[in-house]
């Protein structure tokens, strides 16, 4: 059980690091527009 | 009538093929060009644009001082209601995306009125994050409330509670930072908003959840994340769900390519229309949208101009004539010397006038009123508690019981049960082709006592129909138009087929530009030709004339819309510029109540005016930029799809389809959306009087809490996805 001390604040340390992936994700327009980026390709 | 010879033809095939010999160019540069900027006496340009993520009453306090101090600007004035800025500037000295940045570097995300909202990123993001923090802090609290008995050794639960702290300070500092701006918005306004109850909540849990960490008791910081994460998810939700129904409606609107044909030194080029200067020379075929004001310098044709002035009949135009821009050409070739284009068209001049005089102040929702009252309540609760706990045992279980109050009393299912009931009403109502453009259009759609049509292009369609002709003139007509597809071809060929004439094959069937076809049948030379308004004339070789009648159609499914609204319990009428002959025909074969005719733009506005002045709220129904002012009047203003553009623009809602039978699923969907916000906001009441009562009495404890909170919010999230059930039930 003792594991967990180490890795309890590495996972927070990760899930800080992809919280901020998303971030920067949803900041540079990824979630803008989420139908129809799949559509398009049908539509050449 | 002759007139509703529409998108016949010239139109229909455009769109069929518009794409392989109709580019659609980008805009000129950036959508700022085509604001419509006019200017004033004094040569100050004056603009209005939309600002989106305005949220305050400061926020408008210090867009409007930032822009003001701007080089070259002279007023500038930001609407909270409406989120639109006017702005007056000296166009030698500034230009409008330099102002348009300006807002931007405020944080604001100014647009053109024409585009749609763009989306919220910010509360995306800040979504994302508290869902992500609830959902860790959920699987830590349940482990800890699995040890609830005292199976967990204390450094580990310790290790919980601690790691829960740190996932939820984010959450409460930073993701729920809207809400505390809205509460401290309303308390300077010295309103109690609905932010206030929540603000308090989350300070108050997140507060509780820091000292008992402390002390190594059990917080409740579970409940506060996922209480943060259903909020925002209710936010962008209805957010979406506005902005899809916008996004619909323009695109409807801008969905035909406006370029035209300038003709340059060495021959043509396609241009966008707004890229057309006065002195240009654009030439224009059959089917072709005028793309601004001008004098035909060459050619003729009939020109349909419904749109923008509701004259129904075609006009035949020659060199000298005028045109205006969104008059469609219906048959011939003209050449047209340009006086005035884009934004200086009467059109866009017309448009701009009707879009400044379209502001609604927002009404406040179901919740906001409620909100004051709940906010007192559940304070006065509170301290009640507080004081009865600390007199009868004393302080700390005093301090318990009033937290675990104020923290079931946080108004998660009330702040949620109109946002997602309203966006689920939204999308089932734009799903059958009415999209509405806002939350409260649906809910002004649901209380509609009087439902009022145009007649051209919205209780009628597009299709004309044969009044009356002689068989054997309808023989040898059909002989020549069966080779066309115009309008009024197709309505003598199915005369024709409908009487059981066999049609006979003509020969050197040729146009004549802008006056109908010869042809030879039978061996003789016939000639067909436009007479007077709603006539064909077919001519013989000794020039003596026949005619055939045309009458313009009701559509198809007007007299069963009508009929349906009038079962519902509304009165129904048509409010047309036409002759009272055509307008009683027309009105009698929809069925309605009463029938206005000859009624101009401004006196369609002040019919409508008055009725309301008399108690109804009015749904109007119109097509064309003359029914621009009567759309602006109504409580509800309902543009039909494929009328004028500007008309799209001033409308609470568009109908996408060729049909009326939309309206009725708008108010199914309206019914039903507000009949799910009465039934959740009853629930979040019921929901928040038992959890309150037993708060007070001490019952309820941090698992307790984390059960109730979700099931609250679950109730009133099932409820919004009972909408679109409810609409399919009904239109059984």
């Amino acid at each position: 059980m003792n594991a967990i001390l180490f890795l309890l604040p590495i996972a927070l340390i990760l899930g800080a690091v992809f919280a901020g992936l998303f971030i920067h994700a949803v900041r540079s327009g990824q979630f803008d527009d989420l139908d129809d980026p799949p559509r398009r390709i049908l539509k050449d | 009538m002759a007139s509703e010879i529409i998108r016949g033809a010239g139109l229909e095939r455009y769109y069929a093929e518009r794409e392989t010999w109709a580019p659609r160019p980008e805009p000129a540069s950036g959508s700022w060009d085509r604001v419509p900027v006019s200017l004033d006496g004094n040569g100050r340009a004056v603009a209005r644009v939309a600002v989106d993520g305005l949220r305050c009453a400061s926020c408008v306090w210090v867009t409007e001082r930032v822009l003001e101090n701007s080089p070259g600007v002279s007023a500038a004035t930001v609407s909270y209601a409406t989120g639109r800025a006017t702005l007056q500037w000296d166009p030698t000295v500034t230009d409008l995306p330099t102002l348009a940045g300006r807002i931007a570097a405020l944080g604001y995300r100014p647009r053109p009125l024409t585009e749609a909202e763009k989306p919220d990123r910010d509360l995306a993001a800040r979504l994302g994050v508290a869902a992500f923090a609830a959902m860790n802090i959920m699987l830590l609290a349940a482990s800890v409330y699995a040890g609830w008995w005292g199976e967990m050794e204390p450094r580990y639960s310790a290790l919980f509670h601690w790691t829960q702290l740190v996932l939820a300070t984010p959450v409460a500092l930073w993701c729920a930072e809207p809400f505390f701006r809205g509460a401290w918005v309303g308390l300077r306004n010295r309103r109690l908003h609905m932010d206030l109850p929540i603000a308090l909540g989350i300070s108050i849990l997140y507060l509780h959840g820091a000292i008992a960490t402390l002390l190594g008791r059990d917080a409740y910081l579970d409940s506060l994340a996922m209480l943060v994460a259903l909020l925002l998810a209710g936010r962008l939700l209805e957010a979406r769900g506005r902005r899809r129904s916008a996004e619909a409606a323009l695109a409807l609107a801008t969905s035909v390519p406006r370029t035209a044909r300038r003709e340059t030194a060495s021959g043509l080029e396609t241009v966008p229309v707004e890229a057309l200067q006065p002195g240009d020379r654009i030439d224009l075929g059959p089917g072709d949208e005028i793309g601004a004001d001008g004098e035909v310098c060459e050619g003729s044709g009939q020109v349909r101009m419904a749109l923008v002035t509701g004259e129904a009949a075609p006009v035949m135009v020659g060199p000298g004539d005028r045109v205006v821009a969104g008059a469609v050409l219906l048959d011939g070739a003209l050449s047209v010397r340009v006086e005035a284009a884009g934004r200086n068209t009467l059109v866009s001049r017309m448009a701009t006038e009707l879009e400044a005089a379209t502001d609604r102040p927002v009404e406040p929702s179901a919740a906001d009123r409620i909100a004051p009252w709940f906010t007192a309540a559940t304070l006065i609760i509170a301290a009640a508690t507080f004081t009865g706990w600390w007199l009868l045992r004393g302080p700390p279980p005093a301090l318990t019981a009033t937290v675990a109050v104020l923290v079931v009393a946080c108004p998660c299912a009330l702040a949620l049960a109109q946002p997602l009931a309203a966006a689920a009403g939204l999308g089932a109502s734009a799903r059958r082709g009415l999209l509405l453009r806002s939350t409260e259009a649906l809910l002004r759609l649901e209380r509609v006592t009087l439902v009022v049509f145009d007649k051209t292009g919205t209780l009628t369609g597009g299709a004309l129909r044969v009044a009356a002709a002689e068989s054997e003139t309808l023989r040898v007509a059909a002989g020549l138009e069966r080779y066309s597809n115009h309008p009024i071809a197709r309505a003598i060929v199915d005369e024709a087929i409908r009487r059981g004439i066999p049609l006979p094959r003509a020969s050197r069937v040729q146009e004549i530009p802008g006056n109908g076809l010869s042809g030879e049948l039978d061996g003789e030379q016939w000639r067909l030709s436009g007479g007077g308004p709603g006539e064909v004339r077919l001519i013989d070789e000794r020039g003596e004339s026949r005619t055939i009648r045309l009458a313009d159609q009701v559509r198809p499914d007007a007299a069963r819309t009508v009929a349906a609204l009038k079962n519902e319990g509304l009165r129904v009428a048509l409010l047309t510029g036409d002759h009272p002959d055509i307008a009683t025909r027309i009105g009698e074969a929809a069925g309605v109540d009463e029938i206005v005719a000859r009624q101009d733009p401004l006196a369609k506005a002040a019919w409508i005016a008055a009725r309301q002045a008399e108690g109804n709220r009015v749904a109007f129904a119109g097509d064309g930029v003359n029914d621009g002012p009567a759309l602006a009047a109504a409580d509800v203003g309902i543009a039909m799809g494929q009328g004028a553009s500007s008309s799209v623009l001033v409308a609470d809602g568009v109908i996408a389809t060729e049909s009326l039978g939309p309206l009725l699923a708008g108010r199914r969907a309206a019914r039903a959306a507000r009949r799910a916000i009465t039934i959740n906001l009853r629930r979040s009441l019921v929901y928040n009087i038992l959890a309150v009562t037993a708060a007070v009495a001490g019952l309820v404890n941090p698992l307790v809490a984390a059960v109730l909170m979700p099931l609250s919010s679950g109730l009133v999230i099932w409820g919004a996805s009972r909408v679109e059930a409810r609409v399919r039930r009904e239109e059984k």
